[in-house]
C-alpha cells in the first residue's frame, strides 16, 4: 500500500515536472527579431488633473513611413519619421485635430546620442535644434492618446525603414493581410511613479570669524537647478540647462575651497551651495530648500547667484533680478559682475522682471528667493524667461551645443567677483583667479563633469533617493565643502509623472495571414496528392476509387 | 497567426510520414509496432552518435570545412547505417514480408530523425513574429529525409536479407547504398565547403532523394524479378 502510494507521488512528481518542462518550453525565445533597437518614450505625466503627453507605452502594429498612400488607414499603424524628414505641420495636424494613429516613432540623428555620436558636429545645427524644440513643445503640451517613441538611427533601422518605404511607395501600406514589419515593445501599461522626491544638496563653506565678534558672518549663496525635464525623460541630460550651471558650481566650490583651506585666505563670509532639485517644477525644490532655512539662516545671505544655462553663449550673458536695478544691493551686485566682466572683455546685461505673486509659475530661481525677500540673481545666457518646461533639457540639449570655453569665462566672472566682493578689492583691477596660477579654472575638470551630466537624464520623478548620480553630487561637493547636508522632499504640487521611460523595440519581418492561408492550401494540396500518388504505386488505380467509395462497409469490416 | 505558420510548417514536416503510413499497404498489415521499433533503434543509434561525436570531435571556432574533421564525421555518420541494420535484421518482427519491413523501418526511422532534429526549432521559432522562409524549408527537407531513409533501408534490405539476387547488380546496389549513407556529409560539404544557400541545398536534397528512390526502386524490382 505504502509502496502504492509512494509510486503515485512520484508519478505525481514528474508530472508536475513534466508539466513545468513543457511551461519553459512554450516560453522559450520568442525574441528573434529582425532588429531591435532602444526606445525611449515620450513623457507621461497630469497637471492639475489633466492628461499630458503621450498616454500608452506597450505597441504592437505594422510599421509605415511618411509615403504611406493618401487615404490610408492609419489607426493600427505606426508611422516612422526621420527627423531630417520632419514635417512639423503634419505631426501637429495629426496631433490637434486627434486623427487615429498606432503610435509614432521619432528617429533622431545618431550625431544627439552621447554614445554613438560622441564630439562630432552636427549639421545644420541650429535648425535642427529649431526643429526639435517646436516638435517638443508640441508633444509636451498635448494629450496624445497612443504611444510615441524616441530613437536614434542606426544602420538596423536604416534598413528596416529603407524596405518599409520600398513598400510603402508600391502603394501597399502595410496591414495583416499584406505583412511587412511589425514594431513590438512589450511592456506593461505606466504606472504613476508614487510620491516622487526631490533630493536639495548644500554645502558650507564657512568663513573666519574675527576673534570676539559674536556676529554671524554674512553669507554668499550660489545655487545651481541639476535636474531636468525634456520630451523624452531618458533623454533628458540638460548639458547646458542645467548641466552648465552644476559644473561652473562645483568648479566654483572647488576654487574656493582651496581659498577657504589656507586661514590667511580665508574670508570673512559663508559660502553656501545649493544643487537643488524640481527645477523645472516652478523650482519646488528651491522654496522647500529656503524654506527648512530658520530665520536667521535666511536673513543672514547677502545675496544669491543663481546659475542658469551658460553653456553656449558668445558674448554676452544676462543677469535676471526681480527687484529694480535702482534697488543699492542689485546695484552692487551688476557693479560687481560687470566691473570683472570688462576685464574679461565680454558684455553682462540686467534684465528686470517683476514678480506676479498670484501667478503659480516661477521663470527663475532667484524668485524663489527673493518671495522670501532675500536678495537674488540668476546668471543666464538666456535673455527672456523660459516658458513651462522649456529650457530644462530639451532633446537637442546634448553635449553638442555646449561650449567648454564659455562655462570657462562664466566660472572666472562668477569666481572673480565673488571674490573681489569677499576680499573687498571691489573696482580694483586684481586678478585673483588668474589663469597659469594654482588657482585658475581646471579645463580637465570641467570637460570630465560635463560629460558626465551629459549622459546622466535627471528628471526628478525617476531619480530615486539614493540614485548614484545624487551621490556623486553630493560626494564632489563634499570634496569642497566643509558640511554637507541632503534634505529630501517630496515633489508636490499639480504634477503627477507615469513610468517606463525607456523601452526595447523589436521589429519583426513578419508574413501575412494571405501567406498563410495560402500556404495552408498549397501544402493540403500536396499531401493530397501524394497520398494519391501513394495508392496508386502501391496499391493501384483501383483501390483509390474504391477508397473513396465504400469507406463505411470497410469500416463494419474491420469491426 | 504564428501558431497558424507553426501548425502549416508541422504539417510540412511531419504530414508526409503519416500520409505515407496511411496511404501504402503499411496500415492494412498493421505495421505500426515496426515502425515503433526502429524509432526507438534511432534513439540509440543517435545517443550512441553523439557520444562519439563529442568523444572525437574537436570544436571548431570557425564555420569552415574541415576535411579530416568531415571525414571523421561521415564514419560515425556510419552508426547509422549499422542501426539500420540492427532494425531490419535483429529485431523480430510479427510475420511481415520483407516489402513492408524495409518500409516501415524507414517511416520510422524518418519520423524519429524529423522529430528530434526539427520539432524542437520549429516550436521555438516559427512561433515567433518573425517571418523566415527557414522552417519551410526545414519542412521540405524532412520530406527529403523520409525518401532518403526509405531509400536506404530499401537497399538494406536487398544487401542483408535477400539472398538470392543477381551478382550483377550488387555493386550498384553497394554504391547507391554507399550514396544515400553519405548525404549527410554530402550536404554538410555543399553547405560549408561551397557556401551554398539553405534553398539551394534543400532543392538539391530534393532532387537527390528523388533520383535515389527511383534507383532504389529499380533495383528493388530487378532484384524481385528472379525469385518470382
Amino acid at each position: 500500500m505504502a509502496a502504492l502510494k509512494k509510486s503515485t507521488e512520484l508519478l505525481e512528481s514528474v508530472y508536475s515536472v513534466v508539466a513545468l518542462l513543457f511551461i519553459l518550453v512554450a516560453c522559450v525565445g520568442l525574441c528573434d527579431a529582425a532588429a531591435a533597437v532602444d526606445v525611449y518614450r515620450l513623457i507621461q505625466y497630469d497637471m492639475s488633473g489633466s492628461p499630458f503627453g503621450s498616454r500608452f507605452a506597450a505597441l504592437n502594429h505594422h510599421a509605415a513611413s511618411l509615403s504611406f498612400p493618401p487615404g490610408a488607414d492609419l489607426s493600427r499603424t505606426v508611422l516612422i519619421i526621420p527627423l531630417r524628414e520632419l514635417n512639423i505641420t503634419f505631426v501637429r495636424e495629426y496631433i490637434t485635430q486627434k486623427k487615429p494613429l498606432g503610435g509614432l516613432l521619432f528617429l533622431l540623428p545618431e550625431v544627439l546620442s552621447f554614445k554613438h555620436g560622441g564630439n562630432k558636429q552636427v549639421h545644420e545645427k541650429e535648425k535642427m535644434k529649431k526643429l526639435l524644440a517646436e516638435l517638443e513643445r508640441l508633444l509636451v503640451h498635448s494629450n496624445i492618446p497612443y504611444p510615441v517613441y524616441f530613437a536614434f538611427e542606426n544602420d538596423d533601422i536604416d534598413t528596416v525603414l529603407a524596405d518599409i518605404k520600398k513598400n510603402d511607395a508600391m502603394g501597399q501600406p502595410a496591414t495583416a493581410t499584406t505583412g511587412g514589419f511589425k514594431l513590438v515593445i512589450p511592456t506593461a501599461e505606466p504606472k504613476k511613479v508614487v510620491s516622487p522626491t526631490i533630493t536639495n544638496i548644500q554645502g558650507w563653506l564657512s568663513g573666519l570669524k574675527a576673534d570676539g565678534d559674536a556676529n554671524q558672518l554674512p553669507t554668499i549663496a550660489i545655487v545651481a537647478s541639476y535636474d531636468t525635464f525634456g520630451a523624452a525623460p531618458a533623454l533628458s541630460v540638460g548639458s547646458d540647462s542645467n548641466g552648465s550651471g552644476i559644473v561652473a558650481l562645483l568648479e566654483i566650490a572647488r576654487l574656493f575651497s582651496l581659498l577657504y583651506s589656507n586661514p590667511k585666505t580665508r574670508g570673512r563670509y559663508n559660502l553656501l551651495f545649493g544643487l537643488t532639485s524640481g527645477g523645472p517644477y516652478n523650482y519646488n525644490g528651491t522654496q522647500k530648500w529656503l524654506r527648512s532655512f530658520d530665520q536667521r539662516l535666511r536673513e543672514s545671505i547677502d545675496y544669491a547667484i543663481c546659475l542658469n544655462s551658460i553653456g553656449s553663449w558668445d558674448n554676452e550673458l544676462w543677469i535676471h533680478v526681480s527687484k529694480p536695478p535702482e534697488n543699492a544691493y542689485i546695484k552692487q551686485i551688476f557693479e560687481g559682475f560687470s566691473n570683472v566682466a570688462e576685464e574679461l572683455d565680454l558684455k553682462v546685461g540686467l534684465k528686470h522682471k517683476k514678480i506676479n505673486i498670484s501667478n503659480p509659475r516661477v521663470a527663475w530661481e532667484h524668485e524663489q528667493f527673493s518671495r522670501l525677500r532675500v536678495t537674488a540673481a540668476t546668471l543666464s545666457e538666456l535673455p527672456v524667461a523660459p516658458e513651462l518646461f522649456e529650457g530644462t533639457g530639451s532633446l537637442f540639449d546634448g553635449r553638442q551645443y555646449v561650449n567648454e570655453t564659455a562655462i570657462i569665462r562664466g566660472v572666472k566672472l562668477v569666481a572673480e567677483s565673488l571674490a573681489r566682493h569677499i576680499y573687498g578689492h571691489q573696482g580694483k583691477n586684481v586678478q585673483i583667479f588668474a589663469d597659469e596660477s594654482s588657482l585658475a579654472v581646471n579645463p580637465a575638470y570641467i570637460r570630465s563633469w560635463l560629460d558626465l551630466l551629459s549622459q546622466t537624464p535627471r528628471v526628478a520623478p525617476f531619480l530615486s533617493k539614493n540614485d548614484p548620480f545624487v551621490v556623486a553630487l553630493k560626494k564632489e561637493l563634499a570634496d569642497h565643502a566643509d558640511e554637507v547636508n541632503v534634505q529630501h522632499e517630496n515633489l508636490e504640487g499639480i504634477f503627477t509623472f507615469y513610468d517606463s521611460t525607456n523601452a526595447r523595440l523589436n521589429i519583426h519581418q513578419v508574413a501575412s495571414v494571405t501567406f498563410d492561408l495560402l500556404l495552408l492550401l498549397v501544402l493540403g494540396s500536396y499531401l493530397i496528392v501524394l497520398f494519391c500518388f501513394l495508392v496508386i504505386t502501391t496499391r493501384g488505380v483501383d483501390e483509390l476509387i474504391s477508397l473513396f467509395r465504400r469507406p463505411p462497409s470497410r469500416k463494419v469490416k474491420t469491426a | 497567426m504564428t501558431m497558424f505558420h507553426f501548425f502549416n510548417c508541422a504539417i510540412l514536416t511531419f504530414g508526409p510520414h503519416a500520409v505515407y503510413y496511411s496511404a501504402t499497404p503499411l496500415s492494412e498489415y498493421d505495421t505500426l509496432g515496426t515502425s515503433v521499433k526502429a524509432a526507438l533503434v534511432y534513439l540509440g543509434t543517435a545517443l550512441v552518435k553523439l557520444v562519439c561525436l563529442a568523444t572525437f570531435l574537436q570544436v571548431s571556432e570557425n564555420d569552415g570545412f574541415d576535411p579530416y574533421q568531415e571525414l571523421l564525421k561521415a564514419l560515425i555518420g556510419f552508426i547509422d547505417v549499422a542501426g539500420l541494420y540492427f532494425a531490419l535484421t535483429q529485431l523480430t518482427h510479427r510475420n511481415i514480408s520483407q516489402n513492408h519491413k524495409f518500409q516501415a523501418v524507414g517511416l520510422g526511422w524518418a519520423f524519429a530523425d524529423s522529430v528530434l532534429h526539427r520539432l524542437a526549432p520549429l516550436w521555438v521559432g516559427a512561433r515567433g513574429l518573425e517571418f523566415t522562409w527557414d522552417y519551410i524549408l526545414q519542412g521540405l527537407e524532412a520530406n527529403a529525409n523520409l525518401v532518403l531513409s526509405i531509400s536506404l533501408a530499401a537497399l538494406g534490405s536487398l544487401i542483408w536479407l535477400r539472398k538470392n539476387k543477381p551478382k550483377t547488380l550488387i555493386p550498384i546496389i553497394y554504391a547507391c547504398a554507399g550514396i544515400v549513407a553519405t548525404m549527410p556529409s554530402i550536404t554538410s560539404y555543399l553547405r560549408r565547403g561551397l557556401g551554398w544557400h539553405f534553398p539551394k541545398v534543400v532543392g538539391f536534397e530534393l532532387f537527390t532523394s528523388l533520383v535515389m528512390a527511383f534507383i532504389s526502386w529499380q533495383l528493388f524490382s530487378a532484384c524481385q524479378r528472379p525469385s518470382t
